[in-house]
């Protein structure tokens, strides 16, 4: 370490950009720079390539995969992480700062990550492109679809939205049944968490939509009975994820309120309820995505073509127009609704979990 | 049911508590008057807690029956969250309500349980916190609070509701031995306004010097009931000896 960066631990050290470089020497810098040029030419070169020539239509395509600015992209990114690896991994002991050996290991990694990624490439280019971008990367095809690709994500997102909604409430109110210290309360509440947590979401799904209609004589429009079944489902997991939270609440909190001379509701609802749901967001906000993903199994019931969700336009497509394209896609549409709120769950729980919890109110 | 507490502010009678097989307070009789700083101690698992936890009917009574101003809080029929608002009890634990402010930790009850409006509930808070130091730290989060602030403002919340008596669980217990005194003497301040106290402690030096009664607690029995510089400096009972021994 070198004497400049040695602190009298008077002041909090800078760990910014300007110390690493200095902890850092020429050969390291290089070693980084060369294993993440050869991972950057695969990764972002490659589709600039195929950009070049073009993604529709098929033929055109095909052409890109076979084409020599494409595979020329793929032989600079295999020979780059192919030195990258063999000079970043033997040279990592022999450099003097941690900094540098993290340079040189990073290097390292990224040049066989380069080259498992071009070498796969090029031997996929080389064999039957054809076939698979008719079947995976078919987009021209799929291009009359749009609108009811874009109907089919609100939907998706309707039928989670008012799952989670209704789940939540009814979800809080079985909750507070299931704490109940009366066992004549407990029960029904548990009965039902039960039932909900012990039966398939698919079977919920086709018994009260096909099922309650048979034996009660009643209409259930399909889209009803499906935003129906999400709820039910979604309240007995929530009401489980309440129930945790609330019993994670100090029990010091609930004498606190009572001895204010608050009943036990009031207790419940001021002190203990609030901290609770708090405490829940990060779970509940998991169960949402569950819950996206779940809406998917509302394509039993056969809905119509302004009611299908993701799930039922892909399966539609495939199905119709013998294209595979649509499945790809429709992953896409489920990535680009559960990766955001993914981020959100890990950035609140992570706020949950360093900050005070009064604060973030 | 209005006259058998026999005009004592606080009478127990022949309470007993189990916790499952455990025999935790074995029959005790027990009256409290107006003005009387009384100050519990005793070796760890005797009671002491339970006690006073029984006072407010926290903890349910499994025989006997507790008197509050002629009131019999054992009777199914009483208004306990009404009884409550008479009487203050403060934790070891602090218990203040994390999520909310030092300020509307105090108002909360204030308004929702009696029911006052917002500008007098406020009010009173401010009054408190003043009274305790702190009203300088009344938009404060429990958690920004070190624990004697947090303990003072739970001390606050409780005389906020104007209480005819105020319990103390080992209040200072859980505090740093520096942050002991501020919370003390707030203890000490109360005590010669002339509050009604019940004091749980292992704080000796409180005990003896604000103290106006003692109580020597063994094995949910109390085994020495007087004045407490008497019972420190003559004490009757073997037991009350060998404790005193090891904690003076």
């Amino acid at each position: 370490m070198s004497k400049a960066a040695r602190s009298t631990g008077e002041t909090r050290p800078d760990r910014g950009l300007s110390w690493a470089l200095s902890q850092s020497t020429p050969f390291s810098l290089a070693v980084l720079g060369l294993g993440a040029a050869s991972l950057a030419t695969v990764l972002l070169g490659a589709p600039i390539a195929i950009t070049l020539t073009g993604w529709t239509p098929v033929d055109t395509l095909v052409a890109a995969f076979k084409s020599g600015a494409f595979r020329g992209v793929l032989l600079v990114g295999l020979f780059g992480g192919i030195a990258a690896a063999l000079i970043g991994f033997p040279s990592h002991r022999r450099m003097q700062t941690n900094v540098s050996r993290e340079e040189c290991l990073a290097g390292g990694f990224m040049g066989i990550q380069a080259i498992q990624l071009s070498s796969f490439l090029l031997w996929f280019s080389g064999g039957n492109v054809e076939v698979f971008a008719l079947n995976y990367l078919d987009f021209a095809a799929l291009a009359p679809h749009m609108d009811t690709f874009l109907n089919a994500i609100k939907n998706t997102v309707f039928l989670a939205f008012t799952g989670q909604f209704f789940g939540i409430v009814l979800g809080l109110i079985l909750a507070v049944l299931a704490i109940s210290k009366r066992a004549v309360v407990r029960a029904p509440a548990r009965i039902y968490i039960n039932i909900f947590r012990g039966t398939p979401l698919v079977w919920q799904i086709i018994f009260i939509g096909v099922g309650l209609p048979l034996g009660l004589r009643i209409q259930i429009p399909t889209y009803t009975a499906a935003a129906i079944a999400l709820s039910l489902n979604t309240a007995a997991y929530a009401a489980e994820v309440f129930r945790a939270g609330i019993q994670s609440i100090e029990r010091g909190q609930l004498e606190a309120a009572r001895g204010l001379g608050m009943s036990y509701m009031q207790a419940m609802r001021y002190a203990v309820v609030p901290q609770a749901i708090r405490r829940v967001i990060p779970p509940l906000l998991n169960e949402f995505v569950i819950l996206i993903k779940d809406t998917s199994l509302v394509l039993v019931l056969g809905l119509t073509a302004v009611q299908r969700d993701l799930m039922s336009w892909g399966n539609f497509g495939v199905a119709n127009f013998g294209n595979a394209t649509f499945l790809i896609v429709t992953a896409l549409g489920y990535l680009a609704v559960t990766l955001p709120l993914i981020r959100i769950v890990n950035a609140v729980e992570k706020r949950l979990r360093s900050g005070l919890v009064g604060v973030t109110a | 049911m209005t006259t058998e507490g026999n005009g004592h502010l606080v009478r127990l009678e022949g309470i007993h508590k189990w916790f499952g097989d455990l025999h935790v307070l074995r029959g005790i009789d027990l009256d409290i008057d107006k003005g009387q700083v009384v100050v519990v101690i005793g070796p760890s698992g005797s009671g002491k807690s339970t006690l006073l936890r029984v006072i407010n009917l926290l903890e349910e009574p499994t025989e006997g029956r507790v008197f509050f101003q002629d009131t019999d809080l054992t009777d199914v029929r009483v208004d306990l969250n009404k009884i409550r608002t008479h009487i203050g009890i403060v934790f070891q634990g602090f218990n203040l309500f994390p999520h909310k402010t030092a300020m509307d930790n105090i108002t909360l009850a204030l308004e929702k349980v009696l029911k006052l409006d917002s500008d007098e509930a406020n009010d009173r808070a401010m009054e408190q916190l003043t009274h305790v130091g702190l009203d300088h730290k009344a938009d404060a989060y429990p958690g920004q609070l070190s624990g004697g602030q947090q303990q003072r403002v739970a001390i606050a919340r409780a005389l906020a509701m104007r209480p005819k008596l105020m319990l103390f669980d080992e209040v200072t217990s859980a505090l740093d031995p520096e942050l002991v005194k501020e919370v003390l003497d707030t203890m000490k301040e109360l005590a010669d306004q002339g509050m009604t106290m019940v004091v749980v402690t292992h704080e000796m030096g409180f005990a003896r010097q604000v103290g106006n009664r003692l109580l020597f607690m063994v094995d949910g029995s109390i085994v020495e009931d007087g004045v407490p510089k008497e019972i420190f400096a003559n004490p009757r009972d073997e037991r009350t000896k060998a404790f005193l021994s090891h904690v003076l």
